[in-house]
């Protein structure tokens, strides 16, 4: 796929299943403030509330993917402020397994990422899905979508 | 009762092991290594082995057509097995369950033979324990503290994956093979669960939880993101899919690989695989011939990186070769009792037909208790970047240990 034939807008606008994990703390509280702030962000994010992003495995991510997801994200708490006690850190380190995986399968390693947000800033969760969206455009104009050739 | 065993593609080892069948003369066994060629006729049970490839659906059709039950033998047929790591190139090894409907499983590498004598009489397996009870090992199931790819055989009572060394025993089951009494860490071949591959990832991520992981900081919102850059938990784990996927990839519910393949489906197995997994994956796949192929590995890198191999180290070698070339004529002359005993003899050097024993620098663990076991111990040996070459054999590993070339020439 060539940069010059395709748009980043192009690409953003195919965009249009992005399944989020938030926990019920840091992370749906972000999206909430964002919401009382009236920030907007992209109608292709589709929020799954869990109470903990450690509840989240690679079997979740990996059933949002199968069934049309174009990219799976988790959003938990700051590093250390992990409502019970380390759920966030978990979930990164099964992430990053399964970011390794994709290298290894020959895809980008961009269908799955984990952020953290705080809860009383809605900037933080809207800035989190910016950086989705600007990731996963990158990565499927270089190695094309999850779905492609599958 | 009738019974016919098919075999399909790939190593003969399920073909082979299912002579024993012929024991006790309780079933009119026949045996069809070409079913390409098979004609057709009635029978009770087919017992399917090998792995099979989407090409294979007519023939697999016309046994499916002739017989009253299908039973699939050896994780190849039920899961896809080790061939199936050549999917992470583009192949397409397929459990037989996406083939024909209706046909039962036998598990494990190398499948078990009593396991299967139930299947044909049609009589439920017995509820398995979990290979963890039955490990001599014992856990703790804390946090480890680093990830190692290679572990000190000092320590026999404490968990690999406390030592930090992957180990996919939490979800299996018992087995005949029992790699784990041979310093081998169970890779899964006969799983307790579905998808055991995907479960095992987010267990080993649980446990790896006290390990530094990268960051990075996150410019939008500014926040904290997980990082793409190399980590301690990446670095010690350079082929996730061959350790974790290495029997079920098929059927773990990862997309099909597209690396671009570079040769024969069975080359593709092996590249991307590492060296101290070599030894292991050869003994899986090479069949009849897996002690040979598993030398030809072995012997290069030794003579290269001068890891001393014990006069008694070869000895054991030299033995293990002579019982394969008996074996291959046991089968030839489908003598079940002789198999039986030339395996039993593999299996007392081995440790088991996947040569869970057999190692770099010697042998993993106790062979006979009057021989001094420090004569052929293994040890701990370093990965060193080159060309190694034995005769039909040649492979070039990088500096991680990776297999990035591979030329098997013989069949």
């Amino acid at each position: 796929m060539n940069d010059s034939e395709i748009s980043d807008d192009y690409v953003k606008e195919r965009i249009n299943n992005i399944v989020i994990f938030m926990c019920n703390e840091c992370g749906q509280g972000s999206a909430n403030t964002a919401g009382v702030a009236r920030m907007s962000y992209n109608p292709a994010f589709r929020i799954i509330r869990v109470q903990c992003t450690g509840q989240v495995g690679p079997i979740q991510i990996m059933d949002a993917l199968t069934n049309g997801a174009d990219a799976v994200a988790c959003v938990g708490c700051c590093l250390g402020a992990c409502h019970f006690f380390n759920g966030n850190i978990i979930s990164m380190h099964r992430i990053k397994l399964l970011k390794k995986v994709f290298k290894e399968l020959g895809y980008s390693d961009q269908f799955v990422n984990q952020y953290t947000s705080r809860a009383a800033e809605g900037e933080t969760a809207v800035g989190d899905f910016e950086n989705i969206v600007e990731r996963l455009t990158t990565a499927i104009k270089e190695k094309g979508t999850i779905k492609d050739g599958s | 009762m009738e019974v016919k065993v098919f075999q399909f593609n790939g190593c003969k080892k399920c073909f082979n092991e299912s002579l024993l069948l012929k024991e006790g003369a309780k079933y009119k066994v026949e045996y069809v290594s070409n079913p390409k060629n098979w004609k057709g006729e009635k029978v009770d049970v087919s017992v399917i082995t090998g792995y099979l490839l989407p090409g294979n659906l007519e023939h697999l059709e016309n046994i499916k057509n002739n017989s009253n039950r299908i039973i699939a033998y050896g994780d190849c047929t039920v899961t896809g097995g080790v061939f199936a790591l050549a999917n992470q190139k583009g192949h397409d090894v397929t459990p037989l369950a996406n083939l024909i409907e209706d046909s039962n499983s036998v598990h494990g590498c190398l499948g078990e033979i009593e396991e299967l004598k139930l299947a044909i009489d049609g009589v439920e397996v017995p509820k398995l324990k979990n290979l963890c009870q039955v490990c001599a090992r014992k856990a703790t199931c804390d946090y480890m503290e680093a990830i190692n790819r290679q572990i000190e055989l000092e320590d026999s009572e404490t968990c690999f994956n406390d030592l930090g060394f992957l180990c996919s025993g939490f979800n299996a089951t018992e087995c005949k093979e029992k790699c784990i009494d041979y310093n081998t860490p169970c890779r899964g071949c006969k799983p307790s669960i579905d998808r055991s591959g995907i479960r095992m990832l987010a267990m080993f991520g649980t446990l790896a939880g006290n390990i530094e992981i990268a960051t990075e900081h996150n410019e939008n919102g500014a926040t904290d993101k997980l990082a793409d850059e190399e980590d301690d938990v990446t670095r010690n784990l350079p082929d996730i899919v061959g350790n974790f996927f290495r029997f079920t990839l098929p059927t773990s519910g990862l997309p099909k690989g597209r690396i671009p393949s570079s040769g024969t489906l069975l080359e593709d197995v092996f590249i991307g695989r590492l060296i101290e997994e070599i030894p292991l994956i050869s003994g899986l796949l090479g069949g009849a011939k897996s002690i040979y192929l598993t030398l030809k590995f072995i012997e290069p890198y030794e003579n290269a990186n001068q890891i001393e191999v014990s006069a008694q180290a070869k000895k054991y070698r030299e033995e293990l070769l002579q019982l394969e070339t008996e074996l291959q004529g046991a089968i030839d002359k489908e003598n079940a009792s002789a198999y039986k005993e030339i395996t039993d003899k593999i299996r007392f050097i081995a440790g088991n037909m996947n040569l869970s024993n057999v190692f770099f620098g010697g042998f993993k663990s106790i062979i006979d208790p009057n021989d001094d076991f420090n004569e052929y111990k293994t040890h701990v040996f370093d990965v060193v970047e080159g060309t190694y070459k034995n005769g039909s054999i040649e492979y070039a590993i990088d500096s991680d240990g990776i297999i990035t070339e591979i030329k098997i020439k013989e069949g």
